[in-house]
């Protein structure tokens, strides 16, 4: 405790100094966390979704090719499969050719929220599945519409009406979250059966089923069970859980895992050669500094542990500053995956990789200075 | 005259002392060198995406889709599409016939051969004389597929990446089995691409219209003529874009989002480098204080001092910029990545390294100038007193 005023004295011994070896470690690990908690991020989310939910999609695109809504209880006859809620998707705008919805249609039967990644209050669902133009929107673009329970909801799109007209509307119901993550922003749900009277074309198709399964276990048995069922049919499936679709839609990032590496560790080395040579530097101007405090009866172990103590507080508080700097800009970095957030482990890590510069760092400042000779230090003068 | 001699003089002795402060000196260079390095192979990503994507783009060739649907939405009846192939302005082939290729998309799944991941990738239907639109196409080993038979052909690419694009493999699509019966180079490209039959995806399908139709024009200047042509035909609900417009669409996102992370990423590393030049020459400064004074003492004046201190940290950014530069090129130029569904490969040109360059300049001048600057105002008497 005693040392603590030394340690202090020592740091702000040249302010200017300080504040530019601060600003360079705190710039340092605020890249360091944006791009490691991007890499990281990601790696969590796909982790974390969901790997007992299945999708059953055409085998030729998860998107493109519709499926007959017929496949329904063949799927459903399938062992392990608790539930089975064909899903039709298709974009709108509104207002604005720009403000792009995507229009999730689905049938509201019960149980239903348990086969998809939204978290819905029970009025809501309730008011959904009674009335067929009820719509619930996501938070987001409730959010950013000003969008309001009750609300009608005008909105125009590329799928027509049966009686040509390209004009949807719907009753805001109840809002709901979705923990689903890099999927679309900005969704609402809609009833399947209501859109499928009213649409002109695609009639009795789906885009996908998802699938509950009773066991996660049975997870992959059931998938490879059902596109068993559909193979070498004219509407071959595949099968997969939302944990395989998230890997295919974040892999993109996993793509670039190797360039995060390469920057994180110039950063790294880069970083290291600077504090380096500053704690050097520092130590050759205070030569005659330690040689007086140890002329005043400090020993070698405590000189040592002052050096090394001052290289630690000032890059364990750098690189705090740091990430904290990386986690507010984190959302700005993360927009290109929505609904991403930094991972605490990344902070853990980073301040470990500081207090490893810090050590390494200052290891041979702090040994040189332990091993000082008083006569010779003093001579030099 | 007398400060040329001035400032070369300082120069010489400041060069002269690089040696004794090699640590101070080394921050520098090695710094500049990171960021630089970092910098540079970032953009070589948007460099190599974008001579990929621009590569073997048609300046007389336009894309033709239905309104409002741009990309696999779009759909064109094929009675719209005969009209088309009779509209003015386009080439007519060796043949006679107009150049125009009717095109049917379909996503197709693959496996990449190192990571067994999952991609999707264009199957696309074409006219068997899609050759005359697409030029740049060789077949390199097997042969085209025929109109009627189950049969498709790989670009190289997809063939060295993915499995299953063997000559001879199969593949099962809407319950019929497909054959690979060529492998074709595409110019520069390095896309993953699979031709077939338009007539025959589409007959497998069960679809009567096409996704798209291309056509070469007799020159790029005979866009209007031919937009206006389309317009004017009240049966034709399509529209129509110049072929370079819609592969610059199409590739905004990806450009957006390597543009937006090499300076972002750029940036914060050159913020990081320039603090610690400043640092560096910071400590140089002090250290040849004295020095500094002396020669102010005799007669220097501090036009010069600043002035070759400034260009002592620009001469020491030089280095590293370089060093930034070759190391991007050894490590990444040439690289495949494919991110984002994308497939380029990194490239390191001499327009990014004159970039880097000035890039590193300015960490140089930026982290110079304020110590520089002090070097010239600490008052002499102040300075020669101390240690």
């Amino acid at each position: 405790m005693k040392y603590l005023p030394l340690i202090w004295s020592g740091i702000w011994r040249k302010p200017g100094r300080t504040i530019l070896i601060f600003l360079q470690v705190g710039v340092a690990f605020a890249l360091f966390g944006v791009l490691q908690g991007l890499k990281t991020g990601v790696e969590q989310a796909v982790a974390a979704a969901r790997a007992d939910l299945l999708i059953v999609h055409s085998r030729l695109s998860y998107l493109a090719e519709p499926l007959p809504l017929g496949l329904l209880d063949r799927i459903k006859s399938v062992a392990g499969v608790k539930l089975v809620i064909p899903v039709d998707i298709f974009v709108a705008n509104y207002q604005k050719p720009t403000q792009q919805l995507v229009v999730v249609a689905l049938s509201p039967d019960e149980d239903w929220e348990s086969a998809f990644t939204y978290t819905i209050a029970p009025e809501y669902l309730a008011a959904f599945r009674k009335t067929r133009t009820a719509t619930l929107i996501r938070l987001e673009p409730a959010e950013k519409y000003g969008w309001k329970i009750g609300d009608h909801l005008p909105l125009k799109s590329a799928t027509a009406q049966r009686n040509g007209s390209t004009d949807w509307a719907f009753d805001v119901m109840g809002t709901f979250s979705d923990s689903d993550i890099g999927g679309a922003r900005d969704i609402i749900l809609i009833n399947l059966a209501y859109l499928d009277e009213a649409r002109l074309a695609g009639k009795g198709t789906v885009q996908h089923f998802n699938v509950a399964v009773s066991d996660p276990k049975l997870a992959v048995t059931v998938a490879d069970e059902i596109d068993g069922l559909f193979a070498n049919s004219a509407h071959e499936t595949k099968t997969e859980s939302l944990r395989e679709l998230a890997q295919l839609n974040l892999q993109s990032i996993g793509d670039l895992n190797f360039l995060i590496r390469a920057i994180v560790g110039a950063v790294l080395v880069a970083l290291l050669f600077a504090t380096a040579t500053m704690m050097m530097q520092s130590l050759r101007e205070r030569t005659p500094e330690f040689a007086i405090i140890k002329t005043l009866g400090f020993t070698d172990g405590a000189v040592f542990l002052i050096v090394l103590a001052e290289a630690l507080a000032l890059c364990i508080a750098a690189a705090a500053f740091g990430l904290a700097l990386a986690a507010l800009a984190f959302p700005f970095a993360a927009r290109f995956v929505p609904g991403l957030s930094m991972p605490i482990v990344v902070v853990e890590v980073g301040l470990a990789c500081a207090v490893l510069v810090a050590l390494i760092s200052a290891a041979v400042p702090a040994v040189m200075a332990a091993r000082l000779q008083v006569v010779s230090a003093l001579a030099q003068r | 005259m007398n400060f040329t001699r001035q400032f070369l003089g300082i120069l010489r002795v400041s060069l002269s002392g690089v040696t004794q402060r090699l640590g101070s000196v080394l921050t520098i260079i090695i710094g500049v060198a990171c960021a630089v390095g970092v910098l540079v192979s970032m953009l070589a990503m948007g460099t190599g995406a974008r001579r990929e994507e621009m590569g073997d783009v048609h300046a007389d060739g336009v894309v033709v889709t239905s309104i409002g649907a741009r990309g696999v939405q779009s759909s064109i009846p094929k009675d719209q599409a005969a009209t088309v192939r009779e509209l003015p302005g386009i080439i007519k082939g060796s043949d006679g016939a107009p150049i125009v290729e009717f095109q049917s998309l379909v996503p197709i799944e693959a496996r990449r051969r190192v990571t067994d991941t999952r991609v999707f990738f264009p199957l696309v239907g074409t006219t068997p004389s899609f050759t005359q639109y697409r030029p740049e196409i060789r077949i390199t080993r097997g042969r085209t597929f025929q109109s009627g038979l189950h049969e498709l052909i790989a670009s190289n690419a997809c063939a060295r990446q993915f499995t299953g694009f063997e000559i001879g493999d199969r593949r099962s699509i809407r319950g019929i089995d497909w054959t690979i019966v060529g492998h074709f180079d595409q110019g520069r490209s390095q896309q993953c691409v699979i031709y077939t039959d338009v007539d025959t995806i589409m007959s497998a399908f069960v679809r009567n219209t096409y996704t798209l139709v291309t056509a070469r024009l007799q020159s790029p200047s005979d866009y209007n003529a031919f937009s206006s042509a389309i317009a004017a035909n009240p049966t034709l609900r399509l529209e129509v874009e110049r072929e370079s417009e819609a592969l610059e669409r199409s590739f905004k996102p990806l450009n957006g989002i390597l543009n937006f992370a090499s300076y972002f990423v750029g940036t914060i590393m050159a913020i990081g480098a320039t603090l610690g030049a400043m640092n560096s020459l910071y400590a140089i400064v002090d250290t040849r204080r004295r020095e500094l004074a002396t020669l102010q003492a005799i007669g220097f004046g501090s036009g010069p001092v600043v002035a070759s201190i400034l260009c002592e940290s620009l001469l020491l950014a030089l280095p590293g910029a370089l060093l930034g530069c070759v190391l991007a090129w050894a490590l990444f130029s040439g690289l495949s990545v494919s991110p984002f569904g994308y497939n380029f490969q990194l490239e390191v040109t001499p327009a990014l390294a004159i970039l880097g360059v000035v890039w590193a300049l300015g960490m140089g001048l930026l982290g110079g100038l304020l110590p520089a600057l002090r070097a010239a105002r600490v008052p002499v008497t102040t300075a020669l007193r101390a240690t």
